[in-house]
């Protein structure tokens, strides 16, 4: 899948497109509005990631531009600015997500992967981890053909670290991956080590898991080889 | 504290009852006054009629010439009389005093009006008098009349003093409700109060002004805020980018993957701190809405299911009393949740093992109470004082936070109207009440 990255700030554009890259796509950078602008009149994209705050050039404008031309391509909106009313207009123009900086590139990532699923209506597999299936689907959890109960918030954390499996990801990312949409200054490291501490209880009540791994002062990874 | 209208007719009342208070003092000298007066030109007007006759008549009738018995006349109960008899006098007399006069074996005050007159070479003294106690008896009257006609007035134009400046303050009233209704300088309504006062169409105007310029400074402010999220986020966005690219390098050290993770968590403080004092400052130029209905058991019971999995991990019981739903109206939603998650998190961070967290809700006269007390720590009097600034000191056992919660909880409160409450007791523990407006 190819992306157009409109960012003004370089270096971020950088990154975003170094950390995609490695998840195979392919990246196209735009640092401002009259570039992006050309590219998509040229191009055709999947995706394009839009900051809304460009010094040239209106974003919203942008993503009315490019809806005449690429009509196919998926928006996901970058702001530093949080208010709600721009993220209530960039939706209503057609955006398919929105993510607020500082964001996660896991968290990017895992946005561009359910805007992708949704739109090429792909059905997540069902995952084998050891002695348990997981069916992200139906979100429901077995262990040797016995469901396994799991609170929303467990069965939350267990998904977004099988989908972005063999990584390893920081509390700070879970956190907010689950709880972002309560307000800032919430956050507390110690959330996710209790809710990590409740699901592993309860898994390993019906298996091991030597597959969930605590990595020491970083965070916590799912281990599967494909 | 008394509303101007009622200072202005005590004021009314007051001061007619001192001019009141004088004339009375004044009224018995004035009747006094004005009834000798009446009395007197009475006596002159009766002394005329006496030489009328005596010019008719001639003074035969009333003395003989010979005589040196005078003239004397009274009616029967000695209110009046008339006397005339010869004297020697070397100048003509006419005047008017106050004599005692023995009629009868009896002394009585009379009002006497003497007056000489010479008929054929011989001086005759005039006396007229009108006794001093049919006078007073008048006065008496007199004053009862007017004492009546007073308290009479005073009563009426009292009446129409408060009607008047009842009405003539009605628009004074009218701005004062018209502040009163706005949450925010924008939403203050600039239709001027109709009146024909120049000092409320002032006042009026000067508000609407006033209230214009504060809607220009928040909206300003508002754009700063932006402008500061945009210059400070963007920032923290690449470096947080660059140090997870960093951290998912295979490979790596144990004690760089540490060092950068460290990293992270303080530009997560960072980031944390600019997202709180952004939200303070989005709150406070209201940039949010209050439009939304919902129930308030709900919101807490989202608040307890989110954050009991933590207190029991740290042995600490919550429980609840939310009997009703609580419907409230013109609110954040998402606002009131932090407010409450807020104090509920604090108390957990604050309440050690076997502590209990107890959150209850309540009607109590037209208004919506939330207690949320716990058996924690509890504050000193000093540390109570400072409870909600934003930067109080942090102490060891308050997690990740930035210190800022309880003020980006106050500050939503004000937003709503809600009244806060905090009692705390060391050792004992500390009760946060929320005391909702009224519902109209």
């Amino acid at each position: 899948m190819n992306i157009l990255i409109v960012e003004d700030e370089k270096s971020l554009a950088r990154e975003i497109s170094s950390f995609l890259e490695k998840e195979n796509f392919l990246c196209e950078l735009a640092f401002t509005g009259r570039e992006a602008s050309e590219k998509i009149a040229v191009n055709l994209y999947d995706f394009i990631l839009l900051d809304l705050g460009l010094p040239d050039y209106d974003g919203l404008e942008l993503i009315k531009e490019a809806r005449k031309i690429n009509s196919e391509a998926s928006f996901i909106i970058i702001t530093a600015r949080g208010a709600v009313e721009d993220k209530v207009k960039g939706l209503n123009l057609g955006a398919d997500d929105y993510l607020a900086k500082p964001f996660a590139l896991v968290e990017l990532l895992s946005r561009i992967n359910a805007v992708a699923r949704r739109k090429f209506n792909i059905k997540t597999e069902d995952i084998q981890l050891g002695d348990f299936l997981i069916q992200i689907q139906s979100r429901k959890l077995f262990c040797k053909g016995n469901e396994v109960e799991l609170t929303k918030k467990e069965f939350d954390l267990l998904q977004y670290l099988i989908l972005n499996r063999n990584k390893v990801l920081t509390r700070q990312q879970l956190y907010e991956h689950i709880w972002g949409n309560i307000l800032d200054d919430q956050y507390d490291s110690n959330f996710i080590d209790v809710h990590i501490k409740n699901l592993r209880k309860k898994l390993n009540a019906h298996a091991p898991t030597p597959w969930l791994e605590t990595v020491r002062g970083v965070g916590y990874r799912v281990t599967i080889e494909d | 504290m008394l509303r101007l209208k009622v200072k202005l007719a005590l004021f009314n009342l007051f001061s007619k009852l001192a001019v009141t208070a004088i004339f009375i003092i004044l009224l018995p000298y004035i009747i006094e006054r004005i009834n000798l007066r009446q009395i007197d030109n009475t006596l002159i007007q009766k002394r005329e009629k006496v030489i009328s006759l005596i010019a008719e008549y001639g003074i035969e009738p009333f003395i003989s010439a010979d005589s040196t018995d005078g003239f004397g006349s009274y009616n029967i109960l000695k209110e009046e009389f008339i006397s005339i008899e010869k004297v020697d006098l070397e100048e003509e007399v006419n005047n008017i005093e106050v004599a005692k006069r023995l009629i009868d074996n009896e002394i009585i005050e009379y009002r006497v009006h003497n007056y000489s007159i010479q008929i054929d070479g011989k001086i005759y003294l005039i006396e007229v008098g009108k006794s001093l106690a049919s006078i007073s008896q008048t006065s008496e009257n007199t004053r009862r009349v007017i004492l009546i006609f007073l308290v009479f007035i005073i009563l009426i134009t009292f009446l129409t003093d408060f009607q008047y400046t009842q009405r003539l303050l009605r628009p004074l009233d009218s701005i004062i409700d018209k502040l009163k209704g706005i949450s925010s300088p924008s939403t203050f309504d600039k239709k001027e109060v109709p009146t024909t006062t120049e000092d409320f169409v002032s006042l009026d105007r000067a508000l609407i002004e006033l209230m214009e310029r504060i809607d220009l400074l928040f909206s300003k402010e508002k754009e700063i805020t932006v402008n500061i999220s945009h210059e400070l986020m963007t920032p923290i966005s690449v470096l947080r980018s660059k140090l997870e690219n960093l951290l998912l390098r295979e490979n790596l050290q144990p004690e760089i993957e540490e060092k950068i993770e460290e990293s992270l968590k303080t530009l997560q403080r960072l980031q944390s701190l600019v997202n709180s004092l952004l939200l303070i400052a989005r709150i406070e130029s209201r940039q949010y809405l209050k439009n939304e209905n919902f129930p308030l058991r709900g919101v807490l019971l989202e608040i307890i299911d989110e954050l009991k999995p933590i207190a029991v991990d740290a042995g600490i019981k919550i429980e609840h009393k939310l009997p009703e739903p609580l419907e409230i109206s013109n609110a954040n939603r998402t606002l009131i949740f932090s407010m409450f998650y807020n104090v509920v998190n604090n108390a957990v961070k604050n309440t050690g093992n076997g502590g209990l967290i107890t959150i209850e809700s309540f009607k109590d006269k037209n208004r919506f109470q939330v207690i949320i007390s716990d058996t924690g720590r509890g504050m000193t009097p000093d540390q109570l004082k400072n409870i909600f600034s934003r930067f109080r000191s942090r102490n060891e056992k308050s997690g990740d936070g930035t210190g800022i919660g309880l003020a980006i909880a106050k500050t939503i409160a004000d937003f709503h109207n809600i009244e806060i409450n905090v009692n705390s007791e060391p050792g004992k523990g500390t009760k946060f009440l929320f005391i909702f407006p009224e519902i109209s």
